[in-house]
């Protein structure tokens, strides 16, 4: 996580200043703090507008891209000082980089009070609608006699300060990732997924009852689909349809093309449905997607197209633990793309990845870690995670 | 006649709250003197440790010092007091106390409907820290919203009930100011406080 740290005083000499890079240094194993300094930054006034000037723009950048800000504060007359309040103007002018960004207060001061009154103050200003920061509410820090807080390497030297400090800043660390969740921006709902295939594409077949036991052979018939030996030319080759149909019979998965408009139109049949991985049947083919799930698992899968249509995932893998401890079974639905990256439906290949893990293994001499069986062990936390998978190709 | 200092709450040179003081010394000048004091000019203060007092500041100090009370009026950014406010009174304070029981009274004024409500209850906390230790006017909350269309073309206050109001509280400021120079009994540690408090020592 990366933070960063406003000096808030412009004086050369400032125990905030030692108290931030005390922090930096303490606890850089909980996040990157970038200590930055405010005295170069002029007296805001309204008449001569510096919000383009180099160490406000600098500011200005700094703070956007950190998740999150400290303000380390002394109090001067009961208040911040004038040189940070002009920072914070300068901040809500015309650019408002606080803006929605979690912020946490500490303080150092000579006094017992350690800049509490400060402190409040800085509170309220940061909460005005033109500043906006979302600042940590209780935790205070409040270091107060700093002359005896640091020892010479500017540490600070009370163990009951140091753990609490950084209690503190745990706190923040799960306060900016509470705010950074809040302030992302809400996903929009996708459209719904027609499973009932009925807005026809261009490349749909109509006129043919896509329930139909023989929908291949009438489809087929429909279009003229050529077969057997007839050549088709491939992006970058030749075959006949019947090597084709080898080729593809020959890959180590089970293969099934669903169309943009749903429609299950092909899958590399080579077994019967009781061999298979997912059963498949041939009298299938041609099925609008609906017809291919039972109905408890309908919702998943329209998720899961509605993910790869929008682009949000390119593939959604499930792991399906039905197949016993021998097995690591995996339906991958990977989303297809015409040339012009237009969505074309989904690749469903399913495997079994066991046999390449105990290949890889046997290979390389590798164990897995904690001599957990690989198989097993993920299917676990997969199970826990996902559960689209076990109905979306359990025939209808 | 006593004399006053309006001491203008901002370096902008359109300032609404500069009107308003131009109001009272003009629409009060027979019953005191007022001379508008500006900060615009004063320095980023920033603890200096040797070097003597700008000028300018030791000027403005002298003449609070002389002045028999102070009306400051101030805008609202950011819920607070401005900046170049803040650090106007971080110098007439490090190491000078013309505040110290000098009599105050707050004014405001903004644009919108608060009228620097938050700006200015946070200014009487500031004048009350031990190193300015002034004399706050106490229950004489004086705010003027919508302070754009408050004024004629002659800078005249239009609402009259306002006139009425900051006519009342101009009265009431300068029998404050009397009672606070009977109020001498705290003066003296009220002046060793201030000059005690030191920036870096305590």
């Amino acid at each position: 996580m990366k933070l960063i740290g406003i000096v808030g005083s412009n004086a050369d000499i400032s125990y905030n200043r030692y108290l931030l890079n005390f922090i930096k240094r303490h606890y850089s194993g909980l996040f990157d703090l970038d200590v930055v300094e405010i005295k170069d930054i002029p007296m805001f006034n309204q008449d001569d507008d510096q919000t383009n000037s180099y160490p406000i723009q600098q500011l200005n950048q700094k703070i956007m891209a950190a998740d999150g800000v400290i303000i380390a504060t002394p109090e001067h007359n009961h208040t911040i000082p004038a040189s940070l309040k002009s920072v914070l103007e300068w901040l809500s002018f015309k650019i408002h980089p606080l803006e929605n960004k979690p912020v946490m207060i500490v303080g150092a001061s000579y006094y017992d009070q350690g800049s509490s009154r400060a402190q409040l103050h800085l509170r309220q200003i940061l909460y005005a609608p033109g500043v906006n920061a979302i600042v940590m509410p209780g935790n205070e820090f409040l270091l107060g006699r700093v002359k005896q807080a640091f020892d010479e390497e500017y540490n600070l030297t009370d163990q009951n300060t140091v753990d609490f400090l950084q209690t503190v800043l745990e706190k923040f660390l799960s306060f900016v990732r509470l705010v950074n969740r809040l302030e992302a921006p809400v996903e929009e709902p996708l459209p719904e997924e027609d499973l009932h295939a009925s807005q026809p594409i261009d490349t749909t077949i109509e006129g043919v009852d896509m329930a139909a036991e023989d929908w291949v052979e009438q489809a087929a018939e429909k279009v003229n689909a050529v077969e057997g030996d007839t050549y088709v030319k491939l992006n970058r080759g030749i075959l006949t349809v019947d090597q084709i149909n080898t080729f593809l019979s020959s890959m180590p998965m089970e293969l099934t093309y669903a169309d943009e408009n749903n429609q299950f139109l092909y899958y590399n049949y080579t077994t019967e449905a009781e061999d298979m991985l997912a059963d498949r049947v041939p009298g299938q083919v041609g099925n609008p997607l609906v017809l291919c799930h039972p109905e408890s698992a309908l919702k998943n899968v329209g998720w899961v197209i509605q993910q790869l249509r929008s682009g949000r995932q390119d593939v959604v893998r499930v792991h399906v633990p039905t197949h016993g401890p021998d097995k690591f079974v995996v339906h991958n639905y990977q989303a297809m793309h015409d040339a012009e990256g237009n969505y074309k439906g989904i690749n469903e290949y399913i495997l079994d990845f066991k046999p390449i893990v105990d290949w890889y293994l046997k290979q390389t001499g590798l164990k897995l870690d904690g001599d957990i069986d690989a198989a097993s062990g993920a299917s676990q936390k997969e199970e826990e995670t996902v559960d689209a998978g076990s109905g979306a190709s359990v025939k209808s | 006649m006593k004399h006053l200092i309006g001491l203008v709450g901002t370096n902008s040179s359109q300032s609404t709250n500069r009107k308003l003081l131009q109001f009272i010394q003009s629409h009060f000048a027979e019953e005191a003197t007022m001379e508008l004091m500006e900060i615009k000019d004063f320095p980023v203060f920033n603890k200096p440790t040797d070097s003597p007092l700008p000028p300018v500041i030791q000027e403005a100090a002298d003449r609070i010092e002389q002045a028999d009370g102070v009306i400051i009026s101030t805008p609202e950014y950011d819920h607070a007091i401005p900046a170049s406010l803040i650090n106007a009174l971080n110098w007439l304070s490090y190491d000078i106390y013309p505040f110290v029981d000098k009599p105050v009274m707050i004014t405001g004024a903004s644009y919108g409907t608060l009228g620097s409500s938050r700006a200015q209850a946070q200014l009487r906390q500031i004048l009350d820290s031990p190193e300015l230790k002034a004399r706050i006017m106490p229950s004489s909350e004086f705010l003027l919203s919508h302070s754009l269309q408050a004024f004629d073309e002659e800078n005249r206050l239009k609402d009259a009930s306002q006139i009425e109001k900051l006519t009342g509280l101009f009265a009431d400021f300068l029998i404050f100011v009397d009672l606070v120079n009977q109020l001498v009994q705290a003066h003296d540690s009220n002046v060793k406080a201030a000059e005690n408090f030191s920036w870096e020592t305590i």
